[in-house]
């Protein structure tokens, strides 16, 4: 949804159909990724009226350092996530996600050579103390999940392949663990706004139905 | 931070694609960007519109013209 708003306000024709067709992808990610949540054995008990995100989208970004950051941090942790998703044992995540990682490896390679063209430091700092608080804390969740082979990867090797993938180290970033929420999974209140959410969940778009029209669900 | 429209040092590349084993590679389209891998993302993210099974991106000036429109053939 970020990316897509900024599919005419890139620095170049090319950028503007990337962060278009990037969003389209991550959209479609989403599809998928809620698909398996109701197949799994606990699927049950996912709350669908719920929505959480990284603070770091709770607002329309205003430069394109921010976009870059978000493409080259933020986006390479969610691949690292479903990697690590895909790696474990559990069947339905490792048949389900493996195209999601051949769209993400552009979305990859997009992000890095943006991050060398345009070094966005503030912006970078801040998705990555993101990205962080996102993996959780150590010996939380996804250690836990980890421990019992549901996932590849525990948060240190997370941490480190974030590392590895970007070229550089982490900023040091001290994360208030304390205020953070295993729910939201982060350390802010917050999220986006109503209209925001409304159109994600194509719920703005019924203004466009015709008299008397019936949302179709598919 | 100040952005031009275009990257300032840029290469094109064309785009090359084809459907089927028996197809050729056929000129989709051209990119233009700075490094070898923006450019795989543009290409991917321009053209990826139909069901490809092959795609490659070469830098326009790796390509030997032997001759061009208005030119005669040597």
């Amino acid at each position: 949804m970020r990316y897509a708003e900024w599919c005419t306000a890139a620095p170049s024709l090319e950028a503007d159909i990337a962060a278009a067709a990037m969003g389209l992808d991550d959209l479609g990610h989403s599809r998928v990724l809620y698909g398996c949540l109701k197949e799994l054995p606990d699927g049950e008990s996912v709350d669908e009226g719920t929505y959480t995100n990284v603070r770091y989208l709770d607002q329309p970004w205003t430069d394109w350092s921010q976009f870059v950051a978000a493409n080259a941090v933020l986006d390479t942790a969610f691949t690292l996530m479903i990697e690590s998703l895909a790696g474990g044992n559990v069947e339905l995540l490792r048949s389900r996600l493996r195209k999601m990682l051949q769209e993400e490896r552009y979305h990859y390679l997009h992000g890095r050579s943006w991050l060398r063209e345009a070094p966005a430091r503030d912006a970078v700092v801040s998705a990555w103390g993101e990205a962080l608080e996102w993996f959780g804390p150590d010996g939380g969740d996804v250690d836990q999940l980890k421990k019992a082979g549901k996932i590849a990867l525990g948060v240190p090797e997370l941490r480190r392949s974030l590392e590895e993938k970007l070229e550089t180290n982490a900023p040091s970033a001290g994360i208030a663990w304390d205020r953070w929420n295993p729910i939201t999974r982060r350390t802010s209140e917050g999220g986006i706004d109503q209209g925001t959410l409304d159109m994600l969940q194509g719920l703005a778009e019924k203004r466009y139905m015709p008299a008397g029209g019936q949302r179709v669900e598919v | 931070m100040p952005f031009t429209r275009v990257h300032k040092n840029v290469r094109e590349y064309e785009v090359f694609a084809r459907k089927a084993r028996v197809d050729s590679l056929r000129q989709v389209g051209s990119v233009v960007a700075p490094d070898d891998d923006l450019a795989r993302a543009y290409a991917r993210a321009t053209y990826d519109e139909e069901r490809w099974i092959e795609m490659v991106i070469v830098p326009k000036e790796s390509m030997i013209s032997l001759w061009a429109p208005g030119e005669d053939e040597p």
